[in-house]
């Protein structure tokens, strides 16, 4: 964590400046960053807070990376770090030396979520955020200081803001968005506002702060090179042959050379209307007529942005307490209100209301594009349209429930009751290959357990199919599987234990 | 005559023997064919399959119908609705089957009521190339409301009710009693919309 007053930086001393002057720039003069101010944060311990928000310090706890066979630790909380853990360190090492520890494996998904709420709380501060993953947010405030009282105390409430939701960040301003983050990186708390100062004071930062491939640091260290201002003053034809022109424009960027441009992180629109009710509903019946004029809102509102949604969720608000959450997750991208009715008219019958409702909110999911279809001009009434498919599946998920509509797959395995698994409908998964081809005929219905059939005196048609395997996951099955016909004509698959003796067993009909 | 002719054409009028023949798919089985009119089973109404026991044949009866609706119109497969089977349908026999079992929608409703508003979603929505219900008990009242769906949405609806129903009042365009013998099946059309009862014994289903 910052702590502390943010430092001013004149610039430096004469003689840097001296042996910046002998880098050749593209231009004389900084064309970029002129009149811009960039704070950028650097959420140190981002693989730790998405993962253990604000509990992180009650005990000592680091994050592994995932697909590392030692387990290297990622970042660790300020317990762990008082202890001796440090970046980098193998779980084992870290485990010897603090017993107790709390491991989590690092989750990326978590970890860009975060830093997408980071920046939607960036935007308090201005319009212009940019996402730098996996760790930094970036925002130009130059025009946003007056509001705040100035640099100080920006700054200020932003580490008040960060450090109220028990995150960690460092912090710092300087004219271009990529010096900005290799102050905040290198966790110099500084307020660079002039961009002519911008070469002399990353000329001290250590290469780290730049982010740059490992095997590149290491060369550049071999050329006993150990900061930018190192960097700088090799010969710029050089450096972009040798190390590529993507990195040589990164330094520009930086210090104001070179234009960048950054892409602005815009929050998703969304449709969120509520409806306060003139008397408390207690029937859910009633609740219809107030829902379709909030629908018909969304329509309104998907309508004129072209756009669907996936998901729908109502909230129906109670006086006191928690509000009863309906979700509508969608087989396909919906922009027809009429559909959506239906879905929520056979939901809300379902629906038990617990307390009477006094007013109903409406939620959208992010918005989608839709998919337009062509209207074949010979289209027959019969071909599969797939609206028609993915609205009887929402329909008939939003009264039977979710698991109640699903498809099975089969799977490559020898044991009869783990040759299949429940998939969703219409799932693209592709078929395995046929790899039994001269395998006996399987039932069409399979029983979910096997059933042990007492007095059987139906008559054995073909068998036996001999089905001996899996004694490596402990759920061995030894088997002599028969073709039967029961007294009643039915075709029966069933089978007896080996070695014989514990009877027969039967495990499917041929339907 | 030509009065009476005019009549005839009227669309309301229904005639027992001789109307135009319906829309079918082939059964796989030129026995059973030769009993149907229009040689097949009628596509866009209710069939109603009564068994003395799950898993006499009924669905074996049914696969080379199936296949050939799944595939229909060349391209992309199409749906087949499986509502409240008794057991699972089990994947790698579908497949065995030709079946695409990604596209078998298996429905498990709780309640009995739910079973029959489901078929009746799934034969309406028009989604479904062919839907196999087993409803259990149902009342003439509501087999018509699903044979009205099954029109609606130009889908075949199969019924497979226990033999039990088999002299109860059914609005179903043709109706089948199941039998085993041997190793065949005896199919026994009870009842069939422009053509008349028959009896076919020992079909040789596979």
């Amino acid at each position: 964590m910052l702590e502390g007053r943010p430092a001013t930086i004149t610039p430096a001393p004469a003689s840097r400046q001296r042996a910046l002057a002998s880098v050749p720039a593209p231009r004389a003069k900084p064309i970029a960053g002129r009149g811009q101010l960039w704070l950028a944060a650097h959420f140190t311990r981002l693989p730790l807070d998405a993962l253990l928000p604000g509990t992180g310090q009650a005990r000592a706890a680091v994050v592994t990376a995932p697909d590392d066979p030692r387990r290297a630790v990622v970042a660790r909380n300020e317990r762990a770090a008082r202890q001796g853990i440090a970046p980098g360190m193998s779980l084992n090492a870290a485990l010897a030396l603090v017993p107790g520890l709390r491991v989590e494996e690092r989750r990326p998904a978590a970890e860009a979520a975060l830093l997408d709420r980071l920046g939607r709380w960036a935007l308090q501060f201005t319009p212009v955020v940019s996402l730098e993953p996996p760790a930094a947010v970036l925002a130009e405030v130059r025009g946003s200081l007056d509001l705040f009282g100035g640099a100080m105390a920006l700054v200020r409430r932003a580490l008040a803001g960060l450090s109220a939701s028990g995150l960690s960040a460092s912090l710092a301003l300087a004219p271009t968005a990529r010096g900005a983050l290799w102050l905040a990186r290198a966790d110099l708390a500084m307020t660079v506002t002039r961009i002519d100062a911008m070469p002399g004071i990353a000329g001290r930062l250590p290469l780290t702060c730049l982010q740059w491939p490992e095997d590149t640091v290491a060369t550049l260290a071999g050329l006993g090179i150990a900061s930018v201002a190192d960097l700088l003053r090799l010969p710029r034809a050089g450096f972009a042959a040798r190390f590529g022109p993507r990195l040589l424009d990164e330094l520009d960027e930086g210090l104001g050379r070179r234009p960048a441009a950054r892409r602005r992180h815009v929050v998703p629109e969304r449709f969120d209307e509520r409806l306060d009710l003139e008397d408390a509903v207690e029937a859910t019946g009633r609740l219809q007529p107030p829902l379709e004029r909030l629908l018909a809102r969304l329509g309104g509102f998907l309508r004129a942005r072209a756009s669907g949604i996936g998901v729908l969720r109502v909230d129906l608000v109670h006086r006191s307490g928690a509000p009863t959450r309906l979700r509508l997750a969608l087989a396909r991208t919906a922009c027809d209100v009429a559909h959506l009715r239906e879905l929520l008219r056979e939901r809300l019958g379902r629906c038990q209301l617990a307390l009477p409702v006094v007013a109903i909110r409406v939620r959208s999911g992010v918005l989608l594009p839709l998919a337009l279809r062509d209207a074949g001009l010979f289209e027959r009434g019969r071909s599969a349209n797939p609206d028609a498919t993915a609205r009887l599946l929402d329909l008939l998920r939003a009264r039977l429930g979710h698991e109640a509509v699903f498809s099975v797959l089969p799977v490559p395995e020898h044991r009869p009751e783990r040759a299949w698994r429940i998939v969703e409908p219409g799932s693209t998964a592709s078929l395995p290959v046929p790899w039994h081809a001269a395998r006996p005929a399987r039932p069409l219905w399979m029983l979910a357990e096997p059933q042990p059939l007492e007095n059987w005196e139906g008559a054995l048609v073909t068998g036996p199919e001999r089905i001996e395997t899996g004694w490596w996951d402990g759920h061995d099955v030894r088997r002599d599987y028969y073709v039967a016909l029961s007294r009643a004509g039915v075709r029966l698959w069933i089978f007896r234990e080996r070695p014989p003796g514990q009877g027969w067993f039967l495990h499917g009909v041929f339907g | 005559m030509s009065g009476v002719a005019e009549l005839l054409r009227h669309p309301a009028l229904w005639r027992g023997g001789g109307a135009s023949a319906p829309e079918t798919v082939p059964t796989g089985f030129r026995t059973l064919d030769a009993c149907l009119p229009g040689g097949g089973w009628p596509l866009s109404t209710l069939i109603e399959v009564l068994v003395p026991a799950a898993g006499v044949g009924e669905i074996r009866l049914l696969l080379p119908a199936l296949r050939t609706l799944a595939t229909a119109d060349g391209g992309a497969p199409r749906w087949i609705a499986w509502l409240a089977p008794p057991h699972l349908p089990y994947a790698p026999a579908l497949v065995d089957a030709g079946l695409d079992p990604a596209h078998m929608l298996v429905i498990r409703p709780r309640a009995g009521l739910d079973r029959l508003w489901a078929m009746e979603q799934a034969l309406r929505s028009g989604a479904c190339a062919a839907v196999l219900g087993w409803t259990g008990t149902a009342n003439d009242r509501v087999l018509r409301r699903l044979k009205l769906a099954a029109e609606e949405g130009r889908t075949p609806g199969f019924l497979l009710r226990p033999s039990v129903h088999r002299t109860d009042c059914s609005p179903a365009a043709l109706r089948l009693a199941l039998a085993t013998r041997d190793y065949g099946l005896d199919v026994e059309i009870l009842k069939c919309q422009g053509g008349g009862p028959a009896r076919i014994e020992r079909l040789p289903i596979h």
